[in-house]
């Protein structure tokens, strides 16, 4: 008996196009190279994300507590903050719910969508980046590529990281009558502090 | 499941007369379109990317078999369990099982549209597993038992005060909400508890890199990272047409898919899933579900090019003034009306007729799907195949011998200029003519071309081409 992977992949066979007349296209980089700070910052805009940024030699602790004064559990995986709860404490996926305010720090960042990656290599644990009200994101202005054909090429995470998301802004829908919400069922805000 | 033919033309029928809906429902639809054309016009080499996905899918297409077979090895390797679905039954059989081998009861989701195709949940259900859509729109869809009219926006043909009258009744909200946002806190709310004592989480994939065995889901809320990281148990639903061969591919196709969607840049969450989390276990399973069979459809095997944005239904004027749900299937608009037919001749035998042709879909579609090209093949296959309705079918047939006969033909129009001028509406406005439906007939004429031309012109020699040196 013909199993269903052999059976599908016979009739691929049989039905598909002509290979030879669909060669594959060699990569290509197209678009704006710019990949400078000022871009990805008006790109994080547009996606509902901002910056946070130091007010008069302020720590990131500080500038944490300034941006979200009801913040009572603050989590940090940096050591650029302190936070209140020590990351140790998150052990299993659900243990990241009762977080206000995550920090992590991207290896790198998009100009071209403001979109920051992060995956398992930056999370104590992988819903560290969704269970928790906001997210802090520390970036290196130097870490920034242009745009998504420069991301795909040039950065090895995306072949190596077992989870790997790129977050453009904070959650966000419009799914009720066309009215656009930030802060739908991830987090509900997301600032980038550049070190 | 009928296998009656989709009464397209009367759902839409029964759609129109609702005003404010059908206002919202077109404007917001609109807007959508001219979002996505802003953004066009941002990138000088918005063509360039639309003419690389479709050389890039048309390559994977006509190669998928080894790109399957590249990615199913990947994959494995990096601990991800493939499973192959030949059809829906098979695809649920399997997760039922899988669910079943983890002694899992709740089952939370993020947006699949194969697993509509698949008509999971009322399967799961008679296993004993809950499933909770987490995606906003598709949950208040799940609520109202109804499929997604929309395959981006689900909800699109709702308003605020539907939404509210649902949520009250299962969320215990106030029906008398107005407010968006409170919805969606409600949303979050109720949603939260659910995520959180999941024994399972289930995805779809956007698109899967052969090379690297890394499927990629595109979303907005998130719903779809905290099914896939909360619950150790993460499910993905992948139709097989999914597959680009490279990671440097996403570049192009991530640069699109948004774009052409909503308007936006990027969606705001791109997640690539390449293994199981920390103490998790990964399951793909590739549906064929009808594709392997679509790809030896010589007119009709582009379709499989679809990356699922939706612009080509945001664009259509049908669409627009139809609603989703009137095309009686899981996929709508025009990628639907071509894709249905595929899935059950009859009974979606009417939906290419869904459409003036204007070529608006083709316009749009990031791959270069020429969407208006077939929906008039379809209906050409259709005719061949019997699979037209009956007063249609007389009407072309008549209209066939009318127009071989020019001296029947000049009868007939002056018959018609005749009648129109002078039979009373209820003669010329009824069921037996679909053309007086919402329309007036036009204003007679006193003279016919024929006529005009035979008075003025006939007599008169045309005047000779004057020569020129070649």
């Amino acid at each position: 008996m013909n199993t269903a992977r052999d059976e599908i992949l016979q009739a691929l066979r049989n039905n598909r196009p002509t290979p030879e007349n669909h060669p594959l296209p060699p990569v290509k980089t197209l678009g704006d190279l710019d990949a400078s700070r000022e871009r990805f910052i008006a790109s994080l805009k547009i996606l509902g994300g901002d910056v946070l940024e130091p007010v008069e030699g302020e720590t990131l602790d500080q500038a944490i507590a300034r941006r979200h004064p009801d913040a009572k559990v603050i989590c940090s995986n940096v050591p650029e903050a302190k936070g209140t709860l020590p990351v140790e404490k998150v052990k299993t996926p659900q243990d990241a719910a009762t977080i206000d305010v995550t920090v992590v720090r991207a290896p790198f960042g998009i100009a071209e969508m403001g979109s920051i990656f992060l995956s398992e290599s930056q999370l104590p644990i992988n819903s560290f980046a969704h269970l928790g009200q906001h997210i802090v994101v520390v970036l290196s202005p130097d870490a920034i590529t242009a745009n998504m054909h420069t991301a795909y090429q040039e950065r090895p995470e995306f072949k190596t990281a077992n989870y790997g998301v790129l977050m453009s802004g904070p959650s966000a829908t419009a799914d009720i009558q066309g009215v656009l919400i930030r802060g739908a069922q991830g987090v509900r805000s997301l600032s980038v502090w550049f070190a | 499941m009928s296998n009656k033919p989709v009464n397209h033309a009367r759902a839409a029928e029964h759609f129109l007369e609702d005003a404010p809906h059908l206002q919202f429902h077109d404007e917001r639809l609109w807007d959508m379109r001219q979002k996505r054309d802003a953004q066009m016009h941002i990138l000088p080499e918005w063509q360039e990317l639309r003419e690389e996905a479709s050389r890039i899918k048309e390559h994977t297409l006509s190669r998928l078999p080894e790109y399957l077979e590249q990615f199913e090895e990947n994959a494995k390797k990096n601990g991800i369990h493939v499973h192959w679905a030949r059809d829906g039954a098979e695809h649920n059989r399997i997760v039922g099982e899988i669910l079943k081998s983890h002694n899992a009861r709740n089952l939370i989701k993020s947006k699949s549209m194969v697993t509509e195709e698949c008509d999971m949940r009322p399967y799961l259900a008679k296993q004993g597993v809950t499933v909770t859509e987490t995606d906003l729109g598709e949950r208040i869809q799940q609520l109202d038992d109804q499929l997604p009219s929309h395959i981006v926006v689900p909800a699109v043909h709702k308003l605020t005060s539907d939404v509210a009258k649902i949520f009250a009744k299962d969320y215990h909200t106030d029906p008398n909400i107005r407010d968006p946002h409170l919805l969606a806190e409600a949303q979050r709310q109720a949603a939260r508890p659910v995520i959180l004592h999941a024994d399972a989480g289930m995805t779809g994939g956007n698109f899967v890199v052969a090379e690297t065995g890394t499927f990629v889901v595109c979303t907005n809320e998130g719903n779809a990272d905290l099914s896939a990281t909360v619950p150790n148990l993460h499910i993905a639903t992948i139709g097989i047409e999914r597959l680009v061969p490279r990671m440097a591919d996403l570049g192009v196709f991530i640069r699109l898919l948004s774009r052409s969607a909503l308007g936006s840049p990027i969606t705001q969450y791109t997640t690539h899933f390449r293994g199981p989390q920390k103490g998790g276990e990964m399951h793909v399973v590739l549906v064929d579900n009808g594709r392997s069979a679509r790809l030896g459809m010589e007119d009709f095997w582009t379709s499989l090019k679809c990356i699922r944005c939706g612009a080509c239904m945001n664009t259509c004027p049908v669409y627009r003034r139809s609603g989703g749900l009137s095309y009686g299937a899981v996929y709508s608009g025009p990628i639907g009306a071509i894709i249905d037919p595929t899935f059950n001749e009859r009974k979606y035998s009417t939906l290419p007729y869904a459409s003036t042709l204007n070529g608006s879909c083709t316009n749009v579609c990031p791959v270069k799907i020429n969407i208006h090209e077939q929906l008039y093949k379809w209906r050409r296959v259709l005719v061949q195949h019997h699979e037209m309705p009956f007063v249609k079918r007389e009407i072309m047939h008549m209209a066939g011998k009318l127009m071989g006969q020019p001296k029947l033909y000049r009868a007939a129009i002056k018959a018609t200029e005749v009648s129109l001028g002078t039979m009373p509406r209820f003669v010329l406005y009824n069921w037996l003519n679909p053309w007086g439906k919402h329309r007036e007939n036009p204003h007679p004429v006193k003279q016919t071309f024929n006529d005009w031309y035979r008075k003025n012109r006939e007599k008169a020699k045309p005047a000779a081409a004057p020569e020129t040196k070649k």
